[in-house]
């Protein structure tokens, strides 16, 4: 064996040690288990979000909720529960001043995101305490989450995957297209309302993963990479979650071994995982 | 009972007037074809008898219902001029007929057996059982439009709204798909509101024709239709038609080649 294959192997060796000792931590654990959880739910509803053509809506509800974040900061409230709240509300707004027909969609969501980013840095600005965790909302905290995130996180993806799945049938034709949907009597209005509501709950869950700035990227490219490979709704579901959660395991290891940045290192092998559907997609 | 009564039916789209004063009743069994020039709002009078846009004034009533409870009782079958569906959209061409079921299946429920039966004789039918398994988003125009006829009939509507539906399908499909509504109407008793723009074929096959350009011009028997002023008025100069008599020797020729 050459000297370069030794070592190789005994880094091999090391990285192997390291990542044993790193699955013993309960702070990884928690990162994992919540990252699992999440990227189920978010890795199903990205096929919707790209499906509908909302992925800018859906970016736009991410950076709007630095706006709900800073809302908590000035408040005191949990701005985990402020977030929540003001993205839901946005979702709602830019849905009923599109489909009022002045405003463009795409317009509504560059209006709301702007404003909501901007009252976010004016309300921070204004907040005296500076030991407020603005990093972590902006870039994502995956390595402190607590135990009490990390139940909520699996609460809220149970109970959200079941949601969806359970109105997977009516999605899909709203999706289609929601006049037809509405004219053969689904209620188009409560679904896409539940839809919005979970698609906000994902983000606002997302933000402690990977933050604000790259929590969209969860909910375009998982479904974005799905609809290239497959043309089947089932397997676009499955292959979704499963990109989503490799990047999330894979990211999280690789960010601890070599200290990079979680949220990140997510993003990029997530952006990895598209960039080779794109080109390795058979070509008919 | 009427299948439609539209009384003084004005609709507002962005502060225009595209729908002024319409009154128009379609008597139960009926098939109605409206026709009129582009842009004249036959699409708009279309989305606001299934309740997808809201008159401004005046009322639309179908078997006695409004619009919206209409569409809970599951009365529409319904054609839209155009889908735009996304390219490589997850849906085979039995998926999309199935999807004329969803609303008729409720929440939590799924298609069964028996539907996907339904659904295969509906793509029979239209003569398009050999692309069941096809990607809808990945068919030719007549073809999906022959896939959303079948969408449109699975859950056996009481009213049939259809958007210029011979767009992109061929003469003899056309001829069958024409005749296969007029079965329809006169075997289920099925109300059939048609938008198109071929004034001379449809002729041969409704009951009555509505002359629509902003207001009505002209309802009542398609020959009285074939009068020249009231098209000129319509269409704002002279238009040459070519009628359809009930034995086209064109169509017979080509249907069974
Ligand atoms: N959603 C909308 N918002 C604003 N204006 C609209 C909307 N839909 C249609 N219009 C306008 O209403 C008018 C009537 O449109 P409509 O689609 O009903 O015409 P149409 O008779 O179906 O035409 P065509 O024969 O081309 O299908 C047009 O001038 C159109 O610009
Ligand atoms: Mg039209």
């Amino acid at each position: 064996m050459t000297a370069a294959a030794n070592a190789i192997k005994i880094n091999m060796n090391e990285y192997i040690n390291a990542a044993k000792e790193a699955l013993s931590m309960s702070f990884i654990q928690r990162a994992l288990i919540s990252g699992i959880m999440l990227g189920i739910f978010s890795g199903i509803i990205s096929v919707f979000i790209v499906l509908r053509r909302i992925s800018f809506l859906g970016s736009g509800i991410s950076h709007a909720a630095f706006g709900g974040v800073a809302i908590g900061f000035v408040t005191g409230i949990n701005p985990i529960f402020t977030a929540l709240a003001y993205s839901i509300l946005t979702a709602i707004g830019i849905e009923q001043i599109s489909a009022k027909g002045k405003v463009s969609e795409d317009t509504a969501i560059g209006i709301f995101f702007a404003s909501s980013m901007a009252l976010g840095i004016v309300l921070i600005g204004l907040s005296t305490s500076y030991n407020v965790d603005l990093h972590g909302y902006l870039f994502g905290s995956i390595l402190a989450i607590t135990h009490s995130d990390m139940t909520a996180t699996i609460a809220m993806s149970l109970i959200l995957t079941t949601v969806i799945i359970l109105i997977t049938k009516e999605l899909h034709f709203i999706t289609f297209n929601e006049e037809l949907a509405y004219s053969s009597g689904i209620r188009v209005r409560l679904i896409k309302f539940i839809f919005i509501t979970s698609m906000a709950i994902a983000i606002v869950t997302g933000i402690k993963l990977v933050g604000v700035i790259l929590v969209s990227a969860l909910l375009v490219i998982p479904g974005a990479t799905a609809n290239l490979i497959t043309n089947s709704l089932f397997k676009m579901i499955i292959a979704s979650s499963f990109i989503t959660l490799f990047s999330i395991i894979s990211g999280i290891s690789i960010s601890y071994l070599f200290n990079l940045a979680p949220g990140g290192t997510i993003v990029l092998i997530m952006s990895a995982c598209f960039a080779a559907a794109y080109f390795l997609r058979k070509r008919y | 009972m009427n299948a439609v009564e539209i009384k003084n039916l004005t609709t507002v789209l962005n502060g225009i007037e595209v729908i002024k004063n319409i009154n128009l009743t379609l008597e139960q069994g009926k098939f109605l074809g409206i026709v009129g020039p582009n842009g004249c709002g036959k699409t708009t009078l279309l989305r606001t008898i299934i309740g997808s846009a809201t008159p401004l004034s005046g009322s639309v009533t179908v078997f006695g219902m409004t619009p919206k409870e209409a569409v809970k009782a599951h009365i529409f079958g319904y054609l839209p001029q155009n889908q735009n569906i996304i390219n490589n959209f997850p849906a085979r061409s039995m998926d999309v007929v199935l999807m004329g079921l969803y609303g008729q299946l409720g929440l939590f429920r799924w298609p069964t057996k028996k539907h996907k039966q339904k659904a295969y004789e509906m793509l029979d039918i239209l003569g398009m059982s050999g692309l069941g398994n096809a990607t809808f988003s990945k068919l030719s125009g007549g073809q999906k439009q022959r896939i959303s006829i079948a969408r449109a009939l699975i859950n056996n509507p009481k009213l049939l709204i259809l958007d210029e539906p011979s767009t992109g399908i061929d003469m003899v499909g056309q001829t069958d798909f024409y005749q296969l509504l007029k079965e329809l109407q006169n075997q289920i008793g099925l109300s059939i509101i048609m938008v198109s723009h071929d004034i001379g074929a449809i002729t041969t096959f409704v009951d009555e024709i509505a002359c629509i350009n902003k207001t009505l011009y002209y309802h009542g028997n398609p020959f009285g239709a074939l009068d020249r002023q009231v098209l000129e008025k319509l269409y704002g100069r002279k238009v040459s038609l070519v009628t359809h008599s009930d034995c086209c020797s064109q169509c017979d020729k080509n249907k069974h080649e």
